[in-house]
C-alpha cells in the first residue's frame, strides 16, 4: 500500500519541511518585501488548511459541501463575540467556536443524510444554508448586522491572539495546516478513512459490509465543520474584521472546495497543492488590478475551475496518481483463466 | 419594533407578490428545463439572466428604446448565448459525474459575476421609464404598470412554452429526451441536438425575463446571484422539470418574499425563503406536484 | 437451532405483493438455494431479511436475534452478509483495498484488517491482483471480489445473489468449487441462482418461489420432480436434472 507521511523516512521528511517553515520569517526579514510575501504564504497555508478540512467531507467522503463559509462565519463570529462582549480570549474562545460549529455541522450533516441527500442537492442545501446564514447575521444588530464586528486592536497581545507584524500568526496558521494534514495523513491509513472512501465509492455496498453510511458522513461533517471553525477564528484575529458576506459567502466556500479540487480530491496534499499554486498567483493578479477587490481573484477561481472541470477533474495529484499507477502495474494478465490458478 | 399588520399592507404585499412571482415563474422555467431535461443543475442560470438584464439595460439607456422592445434582442441573443455556452462548455462534460457538471457551472456563473462587476463595478443602475412611473390603484392597492406588465410578459411566456412543448415536433422531442434519453434516441430523436435547443430556450425565457423586469428592478452584477438562487427555490418546490409546478412555484415564493417582507423585520424573509427551500429539500425533493409535466 | 429462521415474511408495493407469507428455516452449516422463475421475488427476499427494505409484515430471527428494523451494516455485524447480483465494488480504491472494508468490521485495527482481507483474497483466488484498481477487472474478478468483501467480514452465513450470472461454463466450475469451498468452512449459506447446474450440486435444500410465495421445498432431487415447480419454470424442465 501507499507510503504515509506517518512512516519512517518520510515522517523525517515532513519534519525537515516544518523546520524550514518555522525559519522562513526570519529569511523573509531580510527582503523588502518580505511582511508582503509573510502575508501571501499565510494566507496559502489557511487556504490549505480550511481546504483540508473541507477535503475530509468533499474528497473523501465524497459529500460536496458548497458552504463551508457556513462554519467559518460560526467560528468567526462566536469567538469574536465572545471576545468583544465578555473579553475572552481568543485561544480559549477558539474551542468554543470550533465546538459550536462542530454542532451545527452535527445537526446539518444528520438532518442531509439522513433523509438521503446527496450529489447536487446536498450542495444546494449547503449553499442555502451559508446564504441563510449572511441574511440572518446581517439582520442581527447584536453580531454587528450588516456592518460586521470589528476585533478591536489592542496592541501587541499574544495571549489575546494579536501581535504585532505577522510573524505571531504565521506561526499559529503553520502548526494548524501541519496538524490538518498530520490528521488526513493519519486517518488515510485508518478504518476511519477507509470507510469515509467506502461510503463516497458506493454507500450501498459499504452499508452491505458493517458500514454506517449516516454516522460517516455525520462525522466526516462534524470534524470538517469543527476544523473550519477553528480556522474561523483564526480568520477574524488575522484579518481583524468580519462581516456577514465575507465569511458566510460564496468567496470562501468556493475557494475552500476549489483548492482541494484543482489539487486533488481525497489525497493528503491536494488541497495544500492547489492552495500553493492558486492562491499566489489570485493574489498577484488582485495586486496588478490596482482598487479591485475580490473580483478579480474570484475571476480566476471560475476561470481555473472550468479549466479543471474540462480538462483534468482529477486534480493535479489525481493525474500524478494515475501515472503512477500506470507504472506500478507490472503488467496485466490477458485473460483471467480461474482454472489455470487454481491449481484445480 | 412593532410590526403593524394591516390589512392595506398585506393586501399591497400580496399584489406585489403575485406580480414578482410571475416574473420568478419565468426565470425558474427555463431553469426546470434544463435540469429536466438533462439532469444538469446550471448554477449560472441566474448569470444568464443577468447578462440579459444588462443588454436590456444599455439598449433602452443608450438608444432610448422602449424596454419593452428589447424583447427582441434578449431572447434571441440568450438564445445563442446560451445555446453557445452549452456547447462550448457543457457539452463536453455531459458523461462525466454528475458533480463535476454541477461544479463546472459554478465556475461559470463565478467567471460571468466578476467579468461584470470587473467591467461594470458593483453600482446598481436603473431606468428611467414611464412604465414604473404609471400606476393604478385598487384600493389601498397601488399597481405600478411595470410590475403588471411583468405579471403579464412572464404569464404569456409561460403559456407560448406551455404550447411549444405539448404541440410541436421539437418540444415533443425534448419531453421525450427528458424522460428517457436512450428510447429518445432510438427514436429518431437527435438527442444531443435537442439538448442544445432546450439550453438555447431554457436562456432565452430569462432574456425574456430580464427585458420584463428592467423596468421595476436594478441591475447589478450580483443580480443573478440571488436570482438564480430563488430560481432553484422555485424548481424544487414546483418539481424539477414541471412548468406548471414552476408556475405555482413561483407565486409561492413571490409571495413569500413580500408578504414574509412585510411580517418580519429587516431581510428575514430571505430566510424564509431559504428555510423553505431546505425543507422541500428535505421532506419532498420531487417537488409538490408528483409528475414532471415536460 | 436453526440459523435463520423467516417467518411469515411479506412486501407489498402498493399494489404488487413482492413477496407472500414466506416462511423457511436455514440450519446451521447448511447450504440452502433459493430459486424461482424471473420476478419471483429471491433478491427482494434478501433484500428483506438484510435490512435494505422494510418489510410489511413477518419475521426475521438470525442465530438467535430477531432482525427486525435493523440496518444492512447492523445485520452484518451481527454475521449476516450479502452480495449483489451486480458486483458493486469500490471501484477507485485497490482489490485489497476494497477487501479490507469487509474486514474492518471486525479488526478495527488496520494490521488485522490487512491480514483479513488477504487471507480472504487468497481464498476467493483473487491475490494476484490484490494491488489492482477494482474498476479494471473482469467481470468474473469482479465476481470473486464481491464474495472476497463478504467473506472479509468474517461471516456466520453468506447470502449469495446470482454468483454465476454471466459466467462461461469453465468459470462457473471455479466459482462452485470456490463457495463449496466457504461451506467446507463452516460458512452457512443461502444462494440465489438461475444457473440450475449450480444450484442443483451445490445445495442440500432448495426453497422454490414463484411471484412471492413459496411454491415448494425440499432436496434437489425432490424439487426437480415436483410437479408445481416444472409448471412454474414452464419450458425449464429441460435444465432441471
Amino acid at each position: 500500500m501507499r507510503k504515509s507521511v506517518l512512516q519512517g523516512r518520510r515522517f523525517i521528511g515532513f519534519a525537515l519541511l516544518f523546520l524550514l517553515l518555522t525559519l522562513l520569517p526570519l529569511v523573509l526579514s531580510r527582503l523588502p518585501k518580505g511582511k508582503y510575501y509573510l502575508h501571501i504564504i499565510i494566507l496559502v497555508l489557511l487556504y490549505a488548511y480550511l481546504s483540508t478540512a473541507w477535503n475530509i467531507l468533499g474528497g473523501y467522503a465524497g459529500q460536496h459541501s458548497l458552504g463551508n463559509g457556513l462554519y467559518l462565519g460560526v467560528g468567526a463570529y462566536v469567538s469574536t463575540v465572545l471576545f468583544l462582549k465578555l473579553g475572552l480570549t481568543p485561544w480559549i474562545g477558539m474551542w468554543i467556536a470550533g465546538a459550536a460549529a462542530a454542532l451545527l455541522g452535527w445537526f446539518v450533516g444528520y438532518v442531509c443524510f439522513r433523509y438521503g441527500l446527496k450529489g447536487g442537492y446536498f450542495a444546494l442545501v449547503t449553499i442555502a444554508l451559508a446564504e441563510a446564514a449572511v441574511y440572518l447575521t446581517t439582520n442581527i444588530r447584536w453580531v454587528g448586522g450588516a456592518m460586521g464586528l470589528e476585533v478591536t486592536w489592542l496592541g501587541h497581545r499574544p495571549l489575546l491572539m494579536q501581535f504585532e507584524g505577522k510573524t505571531g500568526y504565521y506561526y499559529i496558521i503553520l502548526v494548524m495546516a501541519a496538524l490538518s494534514i498530520l490528521y488526513t495523513a493519519w486517518l488515510d491509513r485508518r478504518r476511519f478513512g477507509y470507510y469515509l472512501v467506502a461510503v463516497r465509492e458506493n454507500d450501498r455496498a459499504a452499508d452491505a459490509l458493517g458500514v454506517d453510511p449516516l454516522k460517516i458522513k455525520t462525522q466526516a461533517n462534524v470534524i470538517s465543520a469543527f476544523m473550519t471553525g477553528l480556522g474561523g477564528t483564526f480568520f477574524a484575529q488575522y484579518f481583524t474584521y468580519i462581516h456577514p458576506r465575507l465569511v458566510f459567502g460564496e468567496g470562501p466556500s468556493v475557494q475552500i472546495l476549489l483548492f482541494a479540487i484543482i489539487g486533488g480530491l481525497g489525497t493528503v496534499w491536494g488541497p495544500s497543492v492547489g492552495a500553493l499554486i492558486l492562491v499566489p498567483v489570485a493574489e498577484f493578479t488582485r495586486a496588478q488590478l490596482s482598487g479591485s477587490f475580490a473580483g478579480a481573484s474570484l475571476l480566476l477561481y471560475g476561470a481555473v475551475l472550468m479549466l479543471v472541470m474540462l480538462f483534468m477533474p482529477r486534480g493535479i495529484l489525481g493525474v500524478v496518481k494515475n501515472v503512477s499507477q500506470k507504472f506500478g502495474q507490472r503488467g496485466k494478465p490477458t485473460t483471467s483463466e480461474l482454472s489455470g490458478q487454481g491449481g484445480g | 419594533m412593532s410590526i403593524t399588520l394591516s390589512f392595506p399592507l398585506l393586501a399591497q404585499a400580496f399584489v406585489s407578490g403575485t406580480m414578482l412571482g410571475g416574473v420568478f415563474a419565468l426565470i425558474a422555467i427555463g431553469l426546470t428545463l434544463i435540469w429536466g431535461v438533462m439532469g444538469i443543475i446550471n448554477f449560472a442560470h441566474g448569470e444568464f439572466l443577468m447578462i440579459g438584464m444588462y443588454i436590456a439595460y444599455f439598449l433602452a439607456a443608450k438608444t432610448g428604446l422602449d424596454p419593452y422592445l428589447t424583447i427582441l434582442v434578449t431572447v434571441p441573443a440568450l438564445f445563442l448565448i446560451g445555446a453557445g455556452i452549452f456547447r462550448a462548455n457543457i457539452q463536453p462534460v455531459l458523461k462525466d459525474p454528475v458533480m463535476n457538471q454541477i461544479l463546472l457551472t459554478v465556475g461559470l456563473m463565478l467567471v460571468l459575476q466578476n467579468l461584470t462587476l470587473v467591467l461594470f463595478t458593483a453600482t446598481p443602475m436603473s431606468i428611467d421609464n414611464p412604465y414604473n412611473r404609471t400606476t393604478f390603484n385598487v384600493g389601498p392597492v397601488v399597481i405600478p404598470l411595470s410590475n403588471l406588465l411583468g405579471l403579464v410578459g412572464s404569464l404569456v411566456g409561460v403559456a407560448i412554452l406551455w404550447w411549444f412543448l405539448q404541440y410541436t415536433d421539437m418540444g415533443r422531442a425534448i419531453r421525450a429526451a427528458s424522460q428517457n434519453r436512450d428510447a429518445a434516441t432510438l427514436m429518431g430523436i437527435d438527442v444531443r441536438r435537442t439538448y442544445l435547443v432546450a439550453f438555447g430556450i431554457g436562456s432565452a425565457c430569462v432574456g425574456l425575463a430580464a427585458s420584463l423586469m428592467i423596468p421595476f428592478y436594478y441591475v447589478s452584477p450580483l443580480v443573478g446571484s440571488f436570482l438564480g438562487l430563488v430560481a432553484f427555490v422555485v424548481v424544487v418546490l414546483g418539481g424539477m422539470g414541471n412548468v406548471l409546478g414552476a408556475l405555482v412555484g413561483g407565486l409561492v415564493i413571490g409571495l413569500s418574499e413580500t408578504m414574509g417582507a412585510a411580517i418580519l423585520p429587516g431581510s428575514l424573509s430571505r430566510v424564509l425563503t431559504f428555510a423553505i427551500f431546505i425543507l422541500v429539500l428535505l421532506f419532498r425533493p420531487q417537488g409538490i406536484f408528483r409528475r414532471s409535466q415536460t | 437451532m436453526s440459523m435463520l429462521s423467516v417467518r411469515h415474511l411479506t412486501k407489498d408495493f402498493g399494489g404488487l405483493t413482492a413477496v407472500d407469507d414466506l416462511s423457511f428455516d436455514v440450519g446451521e452449516k447448511e447450504i440452502v438455494g433459493l430459486i424461482g422463475p424471473n420476478g419471483a421475488g429471491k433478491t427482494t427476499t434478501f433484500n428483506l431479511i438484510t435490512g435494505f427494505i422494510p418489510p410489511t409484515g413477518g419475521e426475521v430471527t438470525f442465530d438467535g436475534r430477531s432482525l427486525k428494523s435493523l440496518k444492512p451494516h447492523q445485520i452484518c455485524k451481527l454475521g449476516l452478509t450479502r452480495t449483489f447480483q451486480i458486483a458493486q465494488p469500490f471501484p477507485d480504491i485497490t482489490v485489497l483495498e476494497n477487501a479490507l472494508v469487509g474486514a474492518y468490521v471486525r479488526c478495527p485495527s488496520t494490521t488485522a484488517a490487512k491480514q483479513k482481507a488477504l487471507e480472504a483474497l487468497e481464498r476467493m483466488r483473487l491475490s494476484h491482483k490484490a494491488g489492482e484498481l477494482a474498476k479494471n477487472l473482469t467481470l468474473i474478478e469482479l465476481k470473486q471480489l464481491e464474495i472476497a468483501k463478504a467473506l472479509a467480514t468474517g461471516p456466520k452465513m453468506l447470502f449469495l445473489d446470482e454468483v454465476a450470472a454471466g459466467l462461461n461454463l469453465a468459470e462457473i466450475d471455479a466459482i462452485l468449487e470456490l463457495v463449496q469451498g466457504l461451506n467446507d468452512q463452516g460458512i452457512t449459506l443461502l444462494v440465489v441462482e438461475h444457473v440450475m447446474k449450480v444450484i442443483m450440486s451445490l445445495s442440500q435444500r432448495i426453497v422454490v418461489l414463484d411471484f412471492g410465495k413459496k411454491i415448494a421445498e425440499g432436496t434437489p432431487d425432490g424439487i426437480s420432480r415436483d410437479p408445481h415447480v416444472l409448471e412454474a419454470y414452464l419450458g425449464e424442465e429441460e435444465a432441471i436434472a
